[in-house]
Order: structure tokens, then C-alpha cells, then sequence
């Protein structure tokens, strides 16, 4: 009796994570290309698809570790999480955790970290541009009030935090890079990601600067966001940074 | 309106009103960008079935070394142990 479809797909999904098609081939059709051939080929074309989608979405991992390698950790990835969803740019949300713990990439300690750069990048890219702040909008509140204000982070801008010197390994492994080398003790670094016009970018900022960005992004005002950032380092220059950060249109208006 | 207080407002009016001046001071640093290609859902690098193949796929399941730029990284290891 065949089995009920919900019971099909079941065994499927176990056979595209296990390989193992003991169950599911009396299921399938064969004649002369055989029933577990037709499961081999189509459980192959779902790893390579998805993996080709990770590799677009971690393109810097990938340049890393080059593509056997990252196709390695792909395969071992995809296999404890098949897509829950049908869209791919946003298949890939438990891959730089995925790296972290990934025995044969524990030698590159900075991997997960650069996967993390890479996820922020895509959600950055995927993200709806939108109407932003600007410093005209703010120059009709009066100056005393501006303190008190706060402002949100546009969709997609957010701070990631690195031990290691992550905006020089990124540049290092983009395409036309050159062949400097990064030095790997270079110390932390804090980098905004946020979405541009037509892509997405990050700039580097200081340690006080990603403390006042994730204090406003935690909804302080931009006087307890200052306090926070001067409290990291008594010379952090708040004209500067917040000029700065207006004209990179990552702040959008929140409702007061 | 305590001195903290007034200098903040005031940083805060300055950035507001003379972006342009701030910028002349040479804190405006490089931004990285990326440059995507379209994403399809059922597409691979040559076409639709270029992932077709009757083998399981797990013919490079041994590899566990890195050939990328991993060489530029200094203090980075390129074996996996």
C-alpha cells in the first residue's frame, strides 16, 4: 500500500539528511535509470544547489577556504539544516555559528567571524532602502532639545564586533585583493554594516563609536548614548561621529 | 541644563549644521562595499542541472584543507588541526 503523503514526506526530508534510502525506495519509480540512483541524483542537486546559494551568501568565507573546502562545510551544514523557508538569500542564518563549531575550520578561528560579516552584509542588501534621516531633518529642532532625542537604525545597519582585525581580512580576501599580508594579531575591530543605494557597505569605527551606535540602537537617547561612548574613551568626538553617521543615511526617525 | 548636557547639544547642533566641515577633518574612512549578482532560486553556476550527477557528491568528503587566501592571513593556519 503506498504510503499516505505526509508519510512520503517525511521519509523523504530523513533520506536528503541521512542518505540513507532504505525506507523511502519502495516508494520511487525506476526503470533504466534505477530508484536509488533517481534519490542519489536528486539528493545531490539539493546539496549543490543550496550550497551554491551559501557560497553567494558567505562569498568572502568562500574565498577564504576556497570552494572544495567551503562546499565541504556547506554539505555538513545543509545536512543539520535544510531550508525551513523557499527564499535562498536569506537561507543561511545558522551558518557563521555552524562555522564556529565546525571541527575541520577550527584552525581559522576567524572564520565565524567573517561568515558573521558576511550574513550582516546580506541582510544589509536585502533591505528595503526606505526614507532615512537626514541632517536637514533634524535642523529645525531646536538645540537644546537635541539631546533628549532619539533615532533608530535604518533596516539592516547593524555593529559587529571582531577579536580579530576583520575589515583587513575581508579586504584581503575579495577578489582583485591585494597581495598584502594581514597580520592576524591586528588587534579588534568594530565595524558598522548598513545598506548603501545600490549595495551594501560597512565602514570601520572606533570602540567608543560602536558603543554609541548600539546605544542608540538599544534605544537610548543620543545625550545617554554620548555618556556611554565618552565613558569608553574620554575622546570620543561626537560632532564628527554623528556627522559622520547622518551622511551614511543609517538613522531613520523614530516616532517621540 | 548641566556643561555635559550643554556640550553635548552643542556637538550635536555642529554636526547638524556643517557636515561638510567635519568631513574636511579626514574622518570620513574608506567604505568596503559588495556587489551582488541576481540570485535565482534554481540556479547554479552553468545551468539548472549543473549540480545533475549520478554520484552522491561526497567524492571530496576527505578535503580538510583550505586553498583560498587563508595564505594572507598571518598567525591563521592553513591545516586543520
Amino acid at each position: 500500500m503506498p504510503l499516505a503523503l505526509r508519510d512520503l514526506q517525511a521519509e523523504m526530508a530523513a533520506y536528503l539528511v541521512s542518505g540513507a534510502d532504505a525506507d523511502i525506495l519502495g516508494s520511487i519509480v525506476g526503470d533504466t535509470i534505477p530508484a536509488a540512483a533517481r534519490l542519489r541524483i536528486h539528493r545531490h542537486q539539493l546539496y549543490e544547489s543550496l550550497a551554491t546559494a551559501l557560497a553567494g551568501t558567505f562569498s568572502t568565507v568562500q574565498q577564504l577556504v576556497g570552494d572544495p573546502f567551503f562546499r565541504s562545510i556547506a554539505r555538513a551544514f545543509i545536512a543539520q539544516a535544510l531550508p525551513a523557508q523557499p527564499v535562498l538569500s536569506e537561507y543561511g542564518e545558522g551558518f557563521p555559528a555552524f562555522v564556529d563549531t565546525y571541527e575541520l575550520a577550527r584552525g581559522l578561528p576567524y572564520l565565524a567571524d567573517v561568515a558573521r560579516l558576511d550574513w550582516a552584509l546580506n541582510l544589509a542588501f536585502n533591505s528595503p532602502i526606505g526614507r532615512r534621516l537626514t541632517a536637514a531633518d533634524l535642523s529645525s529642532i531646536p538645540g537644546e532639545q537635541l539631546p533628549s532625542m532619539k533615532v533608530g537604525l535604518a533596516p539592516g545597519t547593524r555593529v559587529i564586533h571582531s577579536t580579530y582585525p576583520l575589515d583587513r581580512i575581508w579586504s584581503a580576501s575579495q577578489p582583485n585583493a591585494s597581495t598584502a599580508m594581514v597580520d592576524l594579531g591586528g588587534g579588534d575591530a568594530w565595524l558598522l554594516v548598513f545598506r548603501r543605494p545600490d549595495d551594501a557597505g560597512f565602514i570601520v569605527l572606533t570602540e567608543a563609536e560602536a558603543v554609541f551606535v548600539t546605544a542608540l540602537a538599544a534605544g537610548a537617547s543620543l545625550e545617554d548614548a554620548a555618556l556611554a561612548a565618552f565613558a569608553a574613551n574620554a575622546r570620543f568626538d561626537l560632532s564628527v561621529t554623528f556627522s559622520r553617521l547622518l551622511d551614511l543615511r543609517v538613522f531613520v526617525a523614530l516616532q517621540q | 541644563m548641566s556643561t555635559t548636557r550643554i556640550a553635548i547639544a552643542a556637538a550635536l547642533a555642529a554636526a547638524i549644521a556643517a557636515p561638510a566641515v567635519t568631513q574636511a577633518q579626514g574622518n570620513v574612512e574608506k567604505c568596503y562595499g559588495i556587489a551582488k549578482a541576481g540570485k535565482n532560486d534554481c540556479q547554479t553556476d552553468h545551468s539548472s542541472c549543473a549540480g545533475t550527477s549520478k554520484k552522491d557528491g561526497q567524492t571530496d568528503a576527505w578535503l580538510a584543507v583550505p586553498k583560498g587566501a587563508c595564505e594572507k592571513i598571518v598567525g591563521g593556519k592553513l591545516t586543520s588541526s
